[in-house]
């Protein structure tokens, strides 16, 4: 669930040329390549995140966080761990997740305070992650097969693709339309509509930098329509394929994070 | 000086037409232009301080006024927890949350809530309580389990009894509410569950009172004309003389009417009552004048010479009952409550312009009547002798009983004041705007039903607020002083880069907290470079950021929430307060369920980080920002959210004493202050400032009008001798007010004003023409044989005309105007007893040296005329 949002990611291998693209014209498989390229750059990957968020009054919340991700099958499952570094109150407190494409996700949650650690079961992915305006779903992508799509334009830069849940009562969106860049294959702009046609929620990736020969979306922005409160994500200090191990992302993990695989070098 | 002014008018009828009729059509014009206000909030200036903190507290919590859904199933064992009235909630929830106005993120109902529960042993399940609508009766039982099973919800979303469930509907602003609950009632109406819907809640009672005021104003004020013209009528039996009145009412009015609302005042419930207070009193000058007109004219004489006789006669009687009735109305502007200042200066605003109109239009309107008609009328009112009436008899009966008996009737009255005494102690100040309705009312109904299910309906919010803020920034100087001392000693130098480091954080940030967020994050980056004997300095540094950070949020502080959480129960055992939600709630669910989810661990973590850690799990859910309508975002002030099952200002007073005892017994934690918000709140507050207000006004306007008197009979005697049956009446009325156990509220508040303004004019017209019968015929009884004959009748024409002309009153839908139209009828009757019985009786006790005899008996007549 956790790992980086769609733009902190990564890159598909296939974009590694950056050359252009030839035009897509498949729907689905314009999709999964912006799933690929959002979410399973290289087999593994480290970043240290800031997240600001921001009400409709501007009151503002700060949380500091690390990211480790595997890749368990390029485009399938994946395990996450999320270490909170601030606030200095919430230190230590670690999300594990081991994705399950098809299935709902298992999460573990560690509260040092509490020395506590449970396992949370959702009832859907669309919860907050950590008070944020970002979902969990957000964070660790949702599933391409829970939606169908459309590609209702192709412009020059990007495919637009429009979306609708095959499950309508799992999700509060009537549907969503993406702009998928066309070099990177990043979904740049996601926008959240209700049945009316109101757009109430919309995803923004505001900087991209290419990492390790990864498109990788390093600032991004979620923002609540409705209330106008708002959280921006920077992703920093960004690394792919450093080789993590798989025992990391172990529940003997969450007591005593691995803190060399945290620490940026 | 009045026959001047008759004369002049009766010279030029045609300009004195067209400067009415001028006046009349700019009123009216105006009259478009109404803005309806029943906003309770505004009984306070803008800037009033409880105002500006309610206000603030609002906007501090994301709080909002809300309407309430209540949903009830009398018929079925299960309530509406069973699939058919569920899936209609969940129906109604959807589509009231698309209703324009409606606050979507914030509404709550069963179907936009999560419930937090254990799936199996150490796991733990976030979910919607239902987010699609149960298909078996197993699921509606586990909804309603769950639902009863967290502690924000409970009496809340659910009842105890669980059978009822409620929606919370919070509005955009109040002036909506009407709407938005029509919009409701349309969606229930489609629902077809076979459950019963109520809609209640403040904002909805005060913006169908609004409503209601129109209909109110569209049917009692014209009814109100109707009925005074007919009245009228009746004691002259001539629409053409009566005609000119009415007119000259309907000017007075939609000039009055139209002169406020052009002004940009906006109708206020006291203001809508403008166009029936002014009606009867706008005619009653006219009564005077007509009374004598129609007594006194012989075809002979001619219309004008009798006009020029009865306007010199009356002129001077008028013109200070108007003034003074002017200075009680005027004298509400001594209240602090702007609408009631508005009212009372409209109305004695009118009351002079009706002055003005009557010595000018009724003389103009007379002289151009035919002498045909003229003749007419006054062989109408031969026939009927106006000596001979039951009114007349009755009259001259009642004055000789009180002369005969003075002393038996002025110790009646002494008796009747003490009784009123004892009964003015005895009123209690309340007000309930939804007591405004009736009874059968469908929001009374509601309120009832829906304040018996749930915790309440009613929301009051008791702020906490930490000064910790203030010495923060004080406190980690001295920390990190320290710090650097001892790096300094070990002869590692860290100041100026610290220095440099706090500088740009502070440049960066607005905030002190965000200060050290900022200044936390330069430290662990410090951290990867620094110098191996630095970095336990820079280690130390940090922490202490931390821990000042950290310290800032006070309501995460064990010891805070343990506080509150004592304080809540105490608040709870209050029979007013139905229950109290709050982030002790809050946590102390959050946590159990993190642990066993069994109520032996319903606790506040032991520690800071615990709380900050188990917050944090809650905001993984569908809607983390319900935390901060309980706390602010920098966790230095909490707000107690209190629901009461009654809008009673009482009751929130009773609550407000709670509180304060609560704390006298167990202090706030050290730099904690406490405050209230919260239109049940706001209520208490103007109605505190309102009776101190109508006191100090009441003895102003006592005083100046005791001034006039003076003023006007030159005479000490004379002129308190007519404050008299005014004071009495006032005490009277209050007294039994008291004695009934009717609650002082605002309409009963502004009705002292308006006996002290009308009262005194029937003692006015009773002693000026007193002693001018005195004048004439040197003895006593003469003069009060005199008084008693037509003077006695215009004062109980008068007192009939207003207390009659407020009778429509009682046919409007809402129960303050009732009040008004029934203690208003008691009151003209009060007065006009105390000045037609009283008066002669005091006169009679004091006529040695009132009115002693100076001339022979005679037998001059009543009929004598001078």
């Amino acid at each position: 669930m956790i790992p980086a949002l769609r733009l902190a990611v990564v890159l598909a291998a296939a974009l590694l040329a950056g050359a252009t693209q030839a035009q897509m014209t498949d729907a689905t498989a314009i999709v999964e390549a912006a799933n690929k390229a959002s979410y399973y750059a290289g087999d593994d990957g480290r970043s240290a995140a800031r997240m600001m968020i921001v009400d409709g009054n501007g009151n503002r919340q700060r949380r500091q966080f690390t990211l480790l991700r595997q890749d368990v099958e390029d485009g399938g499952d994946q395990r996450y761990l999320v270490v909170f570094s601030r606030p200095a109150d919430i230190r230590g407190t670690v999300f594990r997740v081991e994705k399950q494409v098809g299935e709902s996700d298992d999460r573990w949650l560690y509260l040092p305070a509490l020395d506590l650690v449970k396992r949370i079961a959702a009832g859907d992915k669309r919860t907050s992650f950590v008070g944020s305006h970002f979902y969990y779903e957000d964070i660790s992508g949702r599933g391409t097969s829970e939606d169908r799509h459309s590609l209702i334009e192709t412009t020059d830069e990007a495919y637009i693709i429009e979306s609708t849940p095959r499950d309508p009562a799992t999700v509060e969106f009537a549907r969503y339309r993406t702009r998928i860049d066309r070099d990177t294959l990043l979904p740049m702009r996601t926008e959240y509509e209700r049945a009316d046609g109101e757009v109430y929620r919309r995803m923004e990736v505001t900087e991209v930098e290419t990492i390790d020969g990864y498109p990788t979306g390093t600032e991004t922005r979620m923002t609540d329509l409705d209330s106008g409160g708002y959280t921006v994500t920077q992703f920093r200090y960004s690394e792919y394929d450093i080789g993590v191990p798989a025992d990391i992302f172990s529940e003997r993990s969450l007591r005593n994070p691995p803190r060399d695989w945290l620490r940026r070098d | 000086m009045g026959r001047q002014i008759a004369s002049l008018a009766m010279h030029h009828p045609r300009l004195v037409f067209l400067a009415t009729l001028l006046l009349t059509v700019i009123g009216t014009a105006l009259i478009p232009l109404i803005e309806i206000d029943t906003d309770p909030e505004n009984m306070l200036p803008a800037d009033q301080a409880d105002r500006v903190r309610h206000n603030a507290i609002k906007e501090q919590f994301n709080l909002h006024d809300m309407i309430v859904v209540g949903v009830v199933n009398e018929q079925r064992d299960e309530g509406v927890f069973n699939p058919r009235s569920l899936g209609a909630v969940h129906t109604l929830s959807d589509a009231v949350a698309e209703i324009d106005g409606v606050i979507r993120r914030d509404l709550l109902s069963l179907a936009t809530v999560d419930n937090i529960t254990q799936a199996g042993p150490g796991t733990l399940r976030f979910e919607w309580m239902m987010n699609t609508p149960p298909q078996t009766q197993a699921e509606a039982n586990r909804i309603r389990e769950a639902t009863l099973d967290l502690p924000l919800f409970r009496d809340t979303l659910i009842s105890g009894d669980g059978e009822a469930t409620a929606l919370y509907v919070p509005i955009e602003s109040k002036d909506q509410s009407h709407r938005i609950a029509g919009e409701i009632e349309a969606l229930i109406a489609g629902l077809d569950s076979g459950d019963e819907y109520h809609i209640t809640g403040l904002p909805v009672a005060e913006d169908t009172f609004g409503v209601e005021m129109f209909i109110q104003m569209a049917i009692s004020a014209p009814l109100a004309a109707l009925v005074i013209f007919a009245l009228m009528w009746g004691f002259f039996r001539s629409v053409t003389l009566v005609v000119a009145p009415m007119l000259m009412a309907f000017a007075v009015v939609l000039t009055t009417m139209g002169a406020l609302i052009g002004m940009g005042y906006t109708v206020h419930i006291m203001s809508s009552m403008i166009p029936i207070f002014l009606m009867p009193i706008a005619v009653v000058d006219s009564v005077h004048i007509i009374s004598e007109f129609a007594d006194r004219y012989r075809p002979e004489r001619g219309a004008r010479e009798t006009m020029k006789a009865v306007m010199g006669h009356l002129f001077k009687p008028m013109l200070y009952t108007s003034i003074t009735s002017g200075i009680g109305f005027a004298s509400l502007a001594f209240t602090p409550i702007p609408p009631v200042q508005v009212f009372g200066l409209f109305v004695g605003a009118g009351i002079v312009l009706a002055f003005v109109l009557t010595i000018v239009f009724i003389p103009a309107y007379v002289v151009c009547l035919k002498p045909e008609r003229l003749a007419a009328m006054q062989a109408a009112g031969r026939q009927r002798d106006p000596e001979h009436t039951p009114l007349a008899r009755g009259l001259q009966g009642l004055g000789g009983l009180a002369l005969r008996h003075a002393k038996w009737v002025v110790s009646g009255f002494a008796i009747a004041i003490i009784v009123a005494g004892y009964g003015i102690s005895q009123i209690t100040v309340n007000d309930n705007p939804i007591r405004w309705f009736q009874p059968d009312h469908r929001i009374r109904v509601a309120d009832r039903v829906l304040n018996e299910h749930f915790a309440g309906t009613y929301s009051a919010y008791l702020r906490l607020e930490s000064d910790v803020a203030e010495d923060a920034p004080e406190r980690l100087r001295e920390t990190a002083d320290s710090i650097l001392d001892d790096a300094a000693q070990d002869d590692v130098a860290l100041r100026e880069a610290w220095e440099r480091m706090r500088a740009s954080a502070r440049a960066d940030s607005e905030t002190f907290e965000a200060e050290l967020e900022a200044l936390g994050s330069d430290l662990s980056d410090r951290l990867f470079s620094a110098d191996e004997a630095a970095i336990p300095y820079w280690e130390s540094l940090l922490t202490a950021v931390d821990e000042a950070r950290g310290a800032l949020n006070y309501f995460q502080r064990p010891e805070v929430l343990g506080y509150m959480a004592d304080f809540e129960a105490a608040l709870v055992e209050a029979p007013e307060v139905g229950k109290v939600n709050s982030l002790t709630h809050l946590v102390r669910t959050v946590y159990r369920e993190l642990r066993s989810g069994e109520p032996a661990d319903y606790q506040i973590p032991e520690s800071r980080r615990g709380v900050a850690q188990t917050l944090l799990s809650f905001q993984g859910s569908h809607r983390p920002h319900d935390l901060w309508r309980m706390v602010t975002q920098d966790y230095q002030a909490a707000n107690l959210w209190l629901q009461l099952s009654s809008g009673d200002n009482q009751d929130m007073q009773a609550v407000v004493e709670r509180a304060e005892a609560y704390v006298a017994e167990n202090p706030l934690p050290e730099g904690v202050t406490m405050s209230w918000g919260g239109l049940n709140y706001i209520n208490v507050v103007w109605q505190d400032a309102m009776v101190k207000g109508m006191a100090q006004s009441l003895a102003i306007a006592w005083v100046m009008v005791a001034v006039m008197m003076l003023a006007l009979f030159r005479s000490l005697r004379f002129g308190l001798l007519a404050m008299v049956p005014m004071t009495v009446s006032i005490a009277l009325i209050y007294g039994v007010i008291g004695l009934i156990g009717k609650p002082y509220d605002m309409p009963i508040a502004v009705l002292s004003s308006l006996t002290l303004g009308l009262s005194v004019d029937f003692a006015i017209h009773f002693i000026e023409r007193s002693r001018e019968a005195y004048r004439r015929t040197g003895r006593f009884l003469q003069s009060m044989r005199s008084v008693l004959g037509e003077p006695a009748r215009a004062i109980s024409r008068n007192a009939i005309v207003i207390a009659v002309g407020f009778t429509p009153l009682l046919a409007a839908p809402l129960v303050p105007y009732n009040t008004v139209g029934i203690f208003l009828a008691s009151i003209m009757a009060a007065s006009a007893l105390a000045s037609i019985v009283l008066l002669p009786a005091l006169l009679s006790l004091g006529r040695s040296r009132l009115m002693p005899d100076v001339a022979p008996l005679t037998d001059e007549s009543t009929e004598e005329r001078s």
